[in-house]
């Protein structure tokens, strides 16, 4: 009677034996790979954590049942996996109290962990309480308490939630709950608290309620409008927090505002993303003067803030080689041209009412992202540094998966390239071989080298650009003239465009044979006449490092791109995988030439000698958002041209493509080239902020990050990307306890996007061309076209 | 070309076109002719090699022997982009859409091989980048009210129901412009009444768009009675050709169809 009593009982809560099971697998193995001694009191956080979400899931199997049987499986649940976790933690004091080092089997559990779990204060674990200065551990003795299955219900050896950023406590709570007993108890409330909460949603239905609310968002004109200026209003907050010329900030966030602060400003890029997104093609009864004097307002306001902490708190943006300190009026005279730039825009583009929305959330929201530098400090911005050098890969990664679907593991490789060569155009470092000589490539001393490159670049660039010019026109003279034959001997092609036959192979060849032998003519009588001296002595070789670096990797791009033609998916991954390998590789064992290990040195930033200040970390910082904010434009550009639709069709089916008439190797090439030149320019960016470059700095993993934040941002979406690289580098930099962890989230955020969002976060929409496509049809006919 | 010299000499002419796959024959020693302006269909029962052959005029397999001439010129060996860009142009026995598409990228996307613009071109949006895209567009529109199908221009292609997704798979093949138009069983899994929209359809795209057709199909009565040629394929071998009326009469093709008696099958080897 008793027996089959029990029988049903254990089968009732069966859901709840088994989710307890799970879930105390999963918390064991949290604290198996260290977890809980990293994050001290957090780790009780991550535990509660693992049991809502199996609370969840337990309410979510059980939702037909009634609330009691639901809770007395949480209850099940939360002491299952109590009794698993202290069943470990009492084998590894059984252990540790027979002798054995548990240490030398299990890296991560430490005393630390069972000082978190059980509750049980230091003083009480550790005879000597204090830490070893060298080894950073606890001195050997007796415990005096160890086994936590012993601890009695005690307010004295309570759980101290801690918890706070950098040193500062938000949360100082001591709950009087210690041992086994609070902590079960704690596991089995958090478990009983999400059953109860899925339970009751289930129940009542919220469907209903999250449509209605969806739609009083999208009808309502103030919900609308606080989206469109929420960049505006996450930086108002930032400004709030921020002292102004010597006085005080008016939110004072204490020790912790440097964190906030940094999250304010990825919020802004983030909102800024929303609010461009959210823009609406309504057409609202504003005058033209109304709607531009609402925009130039805007602007106004927005370059007066800029203006007034230039000149209130010194913050430079721009040094010339005589004020190394960096310009106040050249600053001014930026902001001031950025501002009639903007507004000169407003002005043409706000003639059509529809794009009042877009225009204004476009602006502000570059505007925001301009000014936000400003007020921020060098470790902040530092960080935004990094960010955006992550979304520059990001986009040029973006051009070869998002856009041709070639997954390129080697990613890093081109990376590496513009770092590398903008490091041996400008470091001053000498490297000496073994008997103290200048060894291989002289980093120092090279400046004539350098400049004769520059200037021959430049000389080449210009000769072919004339040759190009002057050999097309010759052509399509000769095509007019020849149109009728020309027609009758094309094969049946037809062209639609404004220009007849390109040039045919032969001719091309012989434009670009004269283009090269004219300049090499050209500069060899420049260079031996000295006008390339007097010329480019003063040209900054970050310009010449830009160049340079930007053409290695395009080029290297190509030459990856020639073998790995004919593979397709995972083929092509092994391949590309292998070759950012090499590159790493070369630079760290040809060390004659490239400085091995020890790396490249003394890389000058992009500014006069002797620069400090703000100017310092604010130009490399408008440069990378300058820098990315032309690769998200010309990928746009290439997005919506033929070649990105050559790509988009080349990704969804090669052979299908082909046979619409798309070369194959062209457009591959292309993608390869300009994914890589992509990366030549963060190379550039990146040496220039790092001054110091080492082959380690250019591993998988860097491939595998940005790899990452395209998936999770979206491929093929530049928010998507920009997105992507906020979360996965920004986020991560703000809570740098997590940051050991940051592979563990990748892995966890990859599996979790692939499965609930495959399209990413914020995945590309589709074009919408019929409107204008009828339109164009309409004018055709109309012969306006 | 003057229109004399394209009605007196055939717009494709394939010449003992064979296609092995190792020891096996696809297509042997096949000869045809295309007139301009003329629909053409292949018929054969199933592993007959009309798709093959489909693939040796398309530029996806290079045949071992023979010559396929296009408007004169010697077209086996090319690259299928090559192809295309001389005015072939073709769909697919399986609709084969560009998925994550809209219906109009996927139309512009048949425009590519007449397009001219590059990347720099497109990176600075130069003039005649910028006219050549909008006359594409237009382009792509008119060819998507010409199928019916420019109400659904922003859709996604592989959202459209079966009938429509073959009508874009032709109008993507139009945008490039061809002379000659391949259409790989463009009925296939149809009902008769839209069969017989599709055969209209066909038509029209002969006497308003002067495209010169090849079509393989197995809908007989389609085939018979739109098919200026009828060429008869087994085992990879031409059995019969002519007009429709000629070919349905051919014992040889009755019998490949049919089946024959044993003894009237051998005494029928024998006569050849």
């Amino acid at each position: 009677m008793l027996y089959a009593k029990l029988q049903r009982f254990v089968s009732s809560i069966r859901e709840g034996l088994n989710a307890g099971f799970v879930a105390g697998v999963v918390n064991l193995f949290l604290i198996l790979i260290g977890i809980s001694t990293q994050l001290r009191n957090l780790a009780i956080f991550l535990f509660l954590l693992v049991m809502m979400i199996f609370g969840i899931r337990l309410a979510r199997r059980l939702r037909e049942r009634s609330l009691g049987h639901v809770m007395l499986n949480a209850v099940a649940m939360g002491a299952v996996a109590t009794v698993m976790i202290f069943l470990l933690l009492a084998l590894v004091n059984r252990w540790q109290a027979k002798g054995i080092d548990v240490k030398q089997y299990f890296n991560a559990i430490t005393t630390e962990t069972m000082e978190v779990l059980s509750g049980v204060p230091e003083e009480e674990l550790h005879p000597n309480p204090d830490i070893d200065p060298l080894t950073g551990e606890y001195e050997a003795g007796e415990p005096l308490r160890t086994n936590p299955l012993r601890l009695s219900f005690d307010r004295d050896t309570a759980i101290h939630l801690r918890f706070g950023l950098t040193g500062q406590s938000w949360i100082d709570l001591k709950l009087g709950l210690g041992g086994v007993h609070g902590f079960m108890l704690l596991l089995m409330l958090s478990g009983l608290l999400s059953a109860a909460v899925v339970w009751a949603a289930v129940r009542v239905d919220t469907s209903r309620y999250r449509v209605r609310t969806s739609a009083y968002v999208a009808g309502n004109p103030i919900a609308h409008w606080l989206v469109l200026l929420l960049p505006l209003i996450a930086f108002a907050f930032l400004w709030l927090t921020k002292g102004h010329a010597g006085g005080g900030a008016l939110i004072n966030l204490g020790s912790g505002a440097q964190q906030v602060q940094l999250l304010l400003s990825f919020m802004i890029i983030l909102f800024a993303l929303v609010s461009i997104r959210a823009a609406q093609k309504t057409t609202r009864d504003l005058g033209y003067s109304t709607r531009l004097a609402v925009v130039v307002g805007l602007v106004i306001l927005l370059a007066g803030l800029a203006i007034w902490r230039i000149v209130g708190n010194n913050t430079y943006f721009v040094a010339p080689p005589s004020e190394p300190g960096g310009s106040q009026t050249l600053s001014i005279i930026l902001v001031l041209a950025i501002a009639a730039v903007m507004v000169l825009q407003n002005i043409r583009a706000l003639r059509d009412p529809s794009r009042f929305e877009s225009q204004l959330a476009g602006t502000v929201s570059l505007g925001v992202m301009l000014l936000m530098p400003l007020y921020l400090d060098q470790y902040q911005n530092d960080v935004l540094t990094l960010v955006g050098i992550n979304i520059l890969l990001g986009l040029g990664l973006n051009i070869v998966v998002g856009y041709a679907g070639l997954l390129d593991l080697g990613y890093v490789a081109f990376f590496a390239l513009g770092s590398y060569t903008y490091a041996f155009l400008s470091s001053r470092q000498t490297v000496m071989d073994a008997n103290n000589q200048p060894a291989g490539l002289k980093f120092d001393g090279n400046t004539e080298m350098v400049l004769t490159l520059a200037a021959w670049m430049v000389t080449a660039a210009i000769i072919a650009s004339a040759v190009a010019a002057i050999g097309i026109y010759l052509w399509r003279r000769r095509e007019t003239i020849h149109a009728q034959q020309a027609q009758a001997t094309a094969n049946g092609r037809r062209i639609l465009g404004t220009r007849a036959v390109r040039p045919s192979k032969s001719i091309s060849l012989l434009l670009i044979v004269i283009a090269v032998g004219t300049s090499l003519i050209a500069a060899f009588i420049l260079d031996s006449s000295g006008v390339y001296d007097r010329v480019f002595s003063g040209v900054s070789p970050f310009l010449i490092g830009l160049v340079v670096g930007v053409i290695t990797s395009g080029i290297a791009g190509i030459m990856l791109g020639i073998p790995v033609l004919r593979l397709r998916g995972d083929y092509l991954a092994i391949v590309t995988l292998g070759f950012g390998e090499i590159i790493r590789l070369l630079f760290n064992n040809l060390r004659d030439f490239t400085g091995g290990p020890q790396g490249v040195l003394q890389i000058p930033r992009p500014l006069p000698d002797g620069a400090s200040g703000t100017v310092t970390y604010l130009s490399i910082v408008y440069l990378v958002f300058l820098g990315a904010g032309l690769v998200a434009f010309f990928s746009i550009r290439l997005n919506q041209s033929r070649t990105g639709r050559a790509w988009s069709a080349m990704k969804s089916d090669e052979s299908i493509a082909q046979s619409m008439g798309i070369n194959l190797v062209q457009s591959k090439l292309m993608a390869f080239a300009i994914g890589a030149a992509f990366a030549g320019i963060g190379g550039v960016i990146f040496a220039a902020r790092q001054r110091n470059i080492f082959p380690g700095d250019f591993n998988l993993n860097v491939s595998i990050e940005v790899l990452s934040l395209v998936i999770i941002g979206g491929m093929g979406s530049i928010p998507g990307v920009i997105m992507g690289a906020v979360v996965l580098i920004g986020i991560p930099e703000v809570l740098r306890e997590l940051s050991t962890y940051r592979i563990l989230v990748f892995g966890a955020l990859l599996v979790a996007m692939v499965i609930l969002r495959p399209r990413g976060l914020l995945p590309a929409p589709t074009a919408e061309l019929q409107e204008r496509a009828a339109g164009l049809l309409y004018r055709k006919k109309e012969g306006q076209l | 070309m003057s229109d004399g010299a394209q009605n007196s000499q055939p717009i494709l002419q394939a010449t003992s076109v064979t296609k092995r796959f190792g020891g096996l024959i696809a297509v042997g020693d096949l000869d045809l002719a295309i007139m301009p302006c003329q629909i053409a269909s292949v018929i054969g029962p199933n592993g007959a090699g009309k798709t093959t052959f489909f693939n040796c005029i398309s530029g996806f397999y290079a045949p071992e022997e023979g010559e396929i001439r296009f408007l004169g010129h010697p077209i086996q060996g090319l690259r299928p982009d090559q192809i295309t860009g001389r005015g072939i142009a073709r769909t697919f026995q399986n609709i084969h859409l560009f998925a994550g598409m809209t219906v109009l990228e996927n139309v512009l996307v048949g425009i590519h091989a007449n397009l001219s613009s590059t990347p720099v071109g497109a990176l600075l949006r130069l003039p005649h980048n910028a006219h050549e895209e909008d006359l594409a567009l237009a382009k792509a529109y008119e060819l998507l009210e010409f199928v019916e199908l420019a109400e659904v221009g922003d859709y996604l292609a592989t959202n459209l129901p079966y009938g429509s997704q073959r009508r874009l798979e032709i109008a993507r093949a139009l945008a490039s412009d061809p002379t000659l138009l391949l259409l790989d069983e463009p009925t296939a899994g149809m009902n008769p009444q839209e069969t017989e929209t599709t055969m209209h359809f066909i038509r029209r795209l002969r006497d308003e768009r002067d495209l010169t057709i090849l079509l393989i199909e197995h809908d007989m009565h389609l085939v018979m009675s739109i098919s200026d040629q009828v060429t008869v394929l087994d085992y990879g071998r031409k059995i019969s050709e002519g007009t429709p009326e000629q070919v349905q009469q051919d014992p040889l093709v009755i019998e490949a169809y049919l089946g024959a008696p044993a003894d009237e099958a051998v005494s029928g080897f024998l006569d050849d």
